[in-house]
């Protein structure tokens, strides 16, 4: 299963648990499978545009468009980042 | 629930504050790190441990660079600052922060791997507005981008350089402010 890291901002939408742990071929499949089991996580797409994902630690150009072509292996690490803003 | 909920107070040590008074002075002064943004403006990140009622500051994190003009970050931070931002002497257009993914990614990490949370952001206002002479509140660009954020914004008054103080607003909400503690060097 590929491990989601989840950022700390967002563990009040996954009961303070900073891994899951999912199965899915592509990063969409998994992402699907996150948000229905966590759907708190929908605020992840409040800001489109704003959701940057890492896999392994390297960047997922394209945006949503492409996730269906991003292929998931089990031992994949998957980070969400929603960047941080002030004024 | 917030993830914060019921904190009292928030302890920072002295030789933490120190830093992020240096790491603001040395932004104004106009001295920057290799890789650092050159922008005359300090933003970076506290993290610590939660022990009962209490936020203790652990980690001071100055964020190096301002993903502001960078898109798709652009595009949302211009409409934040013309649906938000007051108009002040600075353009709109150089205003505002917001963190690189990646050296986000890898504040989060570092924190994770020291079993710390993460409790906010900090940054500076630096110029008196009309009726705000010490501007040591959240204005209403950061209360919106601080909105659903589960942080702390820490708003920096630096208006006089020499008597720098911060405060601790919980997602830059007026009425959401903790107290601060400054714990001398023992």
């Amino acid at each position: 299963m590929a491990t989601i890291i989840i950022p700390f901002p967002f563990r009040k939408h996954t009961e303070n648990q900073r891994e899951i742990s999912l199965t899915g071929e592509t990063l969409d499949n998994v992402l699907d499978g996150l948000l229905k089991q966590y759907s708190g996580l929908q605020v992840i797409h409040d800001q489109p545009g704003l959701l940057s994902i890492f896999v392994n630690g390297k960047s997922v150009a394209g945006g949503a468009d492409n996730w269906a072509d991003v292929a998931i292996a089990d031992s994949d690490e998957i980070s969400l980042i929603i960047p941080i803003a002030g004024g | 629930m917030s993830l914060f909920s019921n904190t009292d107070r928030i302890l920072l040590p002295a030789e933490k504050w120190e830093a992020i008074v240096t790491h603001c002075k040395r932004k104004l002064a106009g001295e920057f790190l290799p890789g650092e943004s050159r922008v005359k403006r300090a933003y970076g990140i506290l993290a610590g441990v939660q022990e009962g009622r209490e936020l203790h500051v652990r980690r001071v994190l100055p964020v190096k660079k301002n993903a502001r003009n960078n898109e798709p970050l652009k595009t949302y931070m211009d409409t934040m600052m013309t649906e938000h931002a007051v108009a002040s002497t600075t353009p709109l257009s150089q205003r505002g922060w917001i963190t690189d993914p990646r050296e986000l990614m890898e504040c989060y990490d570092l924190c994770d791997r020291e079993d710390l949370q993460i409790f906010g952001t900090y940054h500076m206002h630096i110029v008196p507005w009309e009726g705000d002479a010490v501007r040591d509140t959240p204005t209403l660009l950061d209360t919106v981008l601080a909105k659903e954020s589960n942080l702390y914004s820490f708003i920096i008054s630096i208006v006089d350089i020499e008597h720098p103080f911060m405060r601790a607003f919980y997602e830059g909400v007026n009425d959401k402010e903790t107290p601060l503690v400054i714990q001398e060097n023992s």
